[in-house]
């Protein structure tokens, strides 16, 4: 589901160094201007929907305009009432700069409807206390979403004051600045903060199609004990460092705490190589991780899951792979690219390239400590790297309309072929999934603290 | 959900995660007006949805001698023209092309059906399919027999997997005739395989009312005959009979509406609270209703019930033929083209609460809805001259087109004086939820490949209503009451208002 929108919004009112109660009055001011238009002859004001209370807390000009674009997306479809906060870190005082802006949607069957987009640039010492700031205009009775568009500052007074006023807080973890610090902030974050808090990342929502596909396969009666003879799982992923597998640690908790892995140990060297072992009563299963770079690709996102195994005598293997169409980056730039290459697609190459990877994991493993060390300069022994190597530029790129292709294989069966269509990911899209679906996810929650587990093994 | 099987883990947390086991539909009269326009539409979106799983496949079956490519391109064409979601995304369309494949079968012919066996088994090779079969009528009501017994014939309701048959409304034409086609589908399906589909419940506004009256705990309370008065329910089209006057002419608003939608909104409005939002749950408590109507007999069914037919009119400012001038409508035809009664409920909550139900074609606008009305305050506070403007609280559940609910209250007159005057507070669901709902048929098929009847008719519920429709029917053939003709663009004969008028009541004007 897109959401389009065709017009500009209208900016009503806007001014420069004012409090917040003047701000107030002039969104009251502008919702009862409509109401009067919209009602025309009648006694009686149309009702006046709102579905939610959106805040978003963003950083600069850049994300501020895409929070307000994403705003007015879901406002396209949803009701709601937004307040973008931009922290002006320089400034001082209290008082606030302001613009309302507001989108109008007329429903072909339905009264009109009037969404508000308040922006706010507040002073630093304001923005520590965003719950204070909001609270008056905060929507009765609906809920309240806190988005915070960049790193939330996880551990820190203002976060925990912000909470205080949401019902959940969204974040992207694709966009995390430093994401192996944020993602532990977060898994800390799980257990520590109030429990109705619900905790929504745009990164698990765009791993849904990947889980729904894995899903699928082992859904049929027949194929429900392929589940507990799974002995492979083999994530490909954009990027390197720890900070990129974010993604690949989700998928990765995600089937481990559904299928009750337990991880008995994991390492990780350069090139992107990823081993974990984990056991699954008396069977073993291993994962491996590589980092496969694709033009197309942000860092981080996923490029191919495999999972492979035999259960009473019959062996199987699927194999999900996005936007193979696409062409690979020609020039191989890690010491492991060599290895890691396939010349093709879903195909023989794969098969090749897994074997090779098998060699390469097991003399990896072997020898981790020294290829750490030789890796990163690091002592040997020490297996975790002080700092994440991640890289800082724009960790999602734009979307484009693409496509899961699965490819399974079950005993001596010719290979299956289907393709699936994955959503645009915009933010708005994204979002309004979210809200619609609630945001109280246990999956979520107990597959970040799998995938953090595996991280910080690592 | 087959309830025998332990649930997928990795399903879980995955919202609205309705995925069937790999199977193969194979749609007879694939080359008709249905299929094109609504399943193969549908089976597409559920593909661009993700709702289908790898191996799921499609096969064309009908009389027409064309090449697995020609239906292929047929489908293609189809779904471009016809698809709910646009543009047609390229790569999914040509995977699912590449799931379909085309059988040419003549119904009369057993070996036609064998030759669709061979096929099957060939898909289920070649695309890990366990055996799952599902057959969907998409044809004319008569061939459903002829269609159940060449599959029986040829052994294809049975083996590995399961083996559902998917028919369309009308389920019979009476009592009878449908109690014949039960038989004969139940001798080659068991009736939890029989999956009777009308549309009509696959709309999501539908579906609301069960979510309406379960979901709020602030409604069942005072949704008895304590408190309510009476319920009026109206289906109308401004549209005539289009096309179809050979049909119609042999159905009726009684059989074509009242019969299946009329009495399906009685029974949801009027249900107890089932279980759970479950099959056999949810079509027990309707059944329990359309079994406690009090049938009508005797002099009931002239009292109780109006016929009536369209003469030439204007609707929404164009002039109309009558019904007697539509194409392939005897000129001196007796079918009616509205329909209306009262029905009473004969059980705790519902004793003595009129049902009104009116449907008809040619009526001013195209509306569904629900009234409920409630009884007035027992006494005046405010004297009668203050109350004199106030209606009696009503809820207003409208289906279609403007999906929403109002509750209509009194409240003060802002004066100096008291005066007190209806006031309504309106819901539209357009305005909470400015997204597109899923085509019924989207919803449907993925019910019927998931396992899931609760949205389709059981055999039971089809009966109990025919045992209402059918005195009926015999005593209008008798000429009781007369036929009563109204202009079209008008609410119906005046027999339909003197029949609320008779009980001190009148039609809401929706």
């Amino acid at each position: 589901m897109s959401a389009m929108l065709d017009t500009d919004p209208e900016l009503v009112w806007h001014a420069s160094d004012v409090k917040m109660v003047e701000v107030l009055d002039a969104l009251n001011a502008v919702r009862a201007k409509f109401a009067k238009a919209e009602a025309g002859d009648s006694e009686h004001a149309h009702p006046r929907n709102c579905v939610m209370t959106l805040l978003a807390v963003v950083q600069g000009q850049g994300e501020e305009r895409r929070a307000q674009r994403t705003c007015r997306i879901i406002g396209a479809q949803h009701p709601a009432q937004a307040i973008v906060i931009r922290e002006e870190p320089g400034s001082r005082g209290h008082e606030v700069d302001a613009w309302i802006v507001t989108d109008v949607m007329r429903p072909a069957t339905a009264c009109a409807v009037e969404c508000e987009i308040v922006t706010l640039h507040v002073p630093g010492a304001v923005a520590d206390h965003i719950g204070a700031l909001v609270d008056p205009f905060l929507v009765s009775g609906v809920p309240t979403y806190l988005w915070w568009a960049g790193t939330p500052p996880f551990g820190r007074a203002e976060l925990h004051d912000a909470l205080q006023v949401c019902d959940a807080m969204v974040f992207d973890s694709a966009r995390f600045e430093e994401p192996y610090h944020a993602f532990r902030g977060l898994s800390r974050m799980i257990t520590a903060e109030h429990r109705k808090l619900g905790l929504a990342d745009l990164q698990w929502s765009r791993l849904r199609p990947w889980r729904e596909t894995i899903a699928q396969f082992f859904t049929p009666y027949d194929r429900r004990a392929f589940l507990q003879g799974i002995s492979e799982l083999g994530i490909d992923y954009a990027g390197q460092g720890r900070g990129n597998r974010i993604a690949a640690s989700f998928i990765t908790g995600w089937m481990a705490s559904a299928l009750g892995w337990k991880l008995q140990r994991a390492s990780a060297g350069a090139g992107g190589v990823v081993v974990a072992h984990y056991t699954s009563g008396r069977r073993a299963v291993e994962v491996n991780f590589r980092s496969v770079p694709k033009e197309h690709f942000a860092n981080g996102e996923l490029s191919a899951v495999r999972v492979a195994g035999a259960s009473q005598g019959t062996t199987f293997r699927l194999t999900v792979q996005r936007d193979p169409d696409r062409q690979r980056d020609p020039s191989p730039d890690s010491a492991y690219r060599s290895l890691l290459a396939s010349g093709g697609e879903d195909d023989a190459g794969i098969e090749l390239t897994q074997r090779r990877a098998q060699w390469h994991r097991d003399v990896l493993h072997e020898n981790r400590e020294s290829l750490h060390h030789i890796a990163t300069g690091q002592p040997p022994g020490e297996s975790l790297p002080r700092h994440p190597v991640v890289l800082t530029r724009e960790r999602r790129r734009a979307d484009t309309a693409r496509v899961l292709l699965t490819m399974i294989e079950i005993g001596d069966g010719a290979p299956l072929r289907h393709v699936q269509q994955i959503e645009p990911e915009e933010e708005g899209t994204l979002l309004l999934d979210l809200l619609a679906t609630g945001t109280h996810d246990a999956v979520f929650n107990r597959s970040l603290l799998a995938g953090f587990e595996l991280m910080r093994k690592m | 959900m087959k309830v025998e099987e332990a649930p997928n883990p990795l399903a879980e947390g995955l919202h609205d995660y309705r995925i069937a086991d790999p199977a193969v539909m194979v749609i007879f009269g694939a080359t008709g007006d249905l299929s094109g326009r609504k399943l193969l539409p549908a089976i597409y979106n559920l593909a661009k949805q993700r709702s289908l799983p790898a191996g799921f496949a499609v096969v064309g079956a009908a009389i027409d001698d064309i090449s697995e490519d020609a239906f292929r391109k047929h489908a293609s064409e189809k779904i471009h023209e016809f698809s709910r979601t646009q543009p047609i995304d390229d790569r999914v369309l040509e995977s699912f092309l590449s799931s379909v494949s085309y059988v040419k079968v003549d119904f009369s012919r057993l070996d036609d059906f064998k030759s669709l066996g061979q096929k099957l088994q060939e898909l289920d090779n070649n695309r890990h399919i366990p055996g799952n079969r599902i057959f969907y009528c998409a044809t004319p009501p008569p061939t459903y027999q002829t269609i159940a017994q060449q599959l029986q014939a040829a052994s294809l309701n049975t083996g590995p997997g399961f083996h559902r048959i998917v028919v369309e409304k009308p389920f019979g034409s009476d009592l009878n005739s449908a109690r014949a086609l039960t038989q004969t589908l139940q001798k080659a399906f068991p009736e939890d395989s029989v999956y009777r589909i009308d549309h009509y419940l696959g709309k999501e506004t539908v579906q609301n009312i069960l979510a309406f009256r379960f979901a709020n705990s602030i409604f069942e309370p005072v949704w008895n005959a304590n408190l309510i008065d009476s319920v009026q329910i109206t289906v109308a089209e401004e549209i005539g009979i289009e096309q179809r006057g050979a049909y119609y002419e042999r159905a009726g608003a009684l059989r074509d509406i009242v019969q299946n939608h009329g009495l399906q909104l009685v029974a949801l409005t009027a249900m107890e609270p089932p279980l759970a939002f479950e099959a056999n749950a949810v079509r027990d408590e309707k059944v329990k209703v359309l079994r406690a109507i009090r049938p009508l007999e005797g002099d009931d069914l002239a009292r109780s019930t109006v016929r009536g037919q369209y003469t030439k009119g204007w609707v929404l400012g164009e002039q109309v033929v009558g019904y007697r001038e539509e194409k392939n409508v005897a000129p001196d035809s007796q079918t009616e083209t509205f329909a209306a009664m009262r029905l009473f409920i004969d059980n705790w909550r519902w004793a003595g609460i009129p049902f009104y139900i009116r449907a008809g074609k040619r009526l001013p606008k195209r509306v569904t809805e629900i009234r409920i009305q409630f009884r007035r305050p027992p006494h005046l506070t405010f004297g009668r001259e203050a109350m004199q403007e106030v209606d009696p609280n009503a809820i207003t559940l409208r289906i279609q087109p403007e999906e929403g609910i109002s509750l209509k209250f009194g409240a003060k007159v802002p004066s100096a004086g008291l005066r007190i005057r209806s006031v309504t507070m309106d819901f539209q669901y357009m305005t909470s939820f400015l997204v597109d709902a899923p085509e019924a048929y989207e919803r449907l098929l993925l019910d019927c490949m998931i396992g899931d009847p609760t949205l389709f008719t059981r055999a039971d519920e089809v009966e109990a209503a025919w045992n209402l429709i059918d005195p009926v029917e015999e005593s209008w053939r008798s000429g009781a009451p007369p036929l009563g003709t109204y202009p079209s663009g008008s609410w119906g004969p005046t027999a339909a208002a003197e029949l609320l008028q008779a009980d001190g009541r009148e039609w809401h004007r929706p």
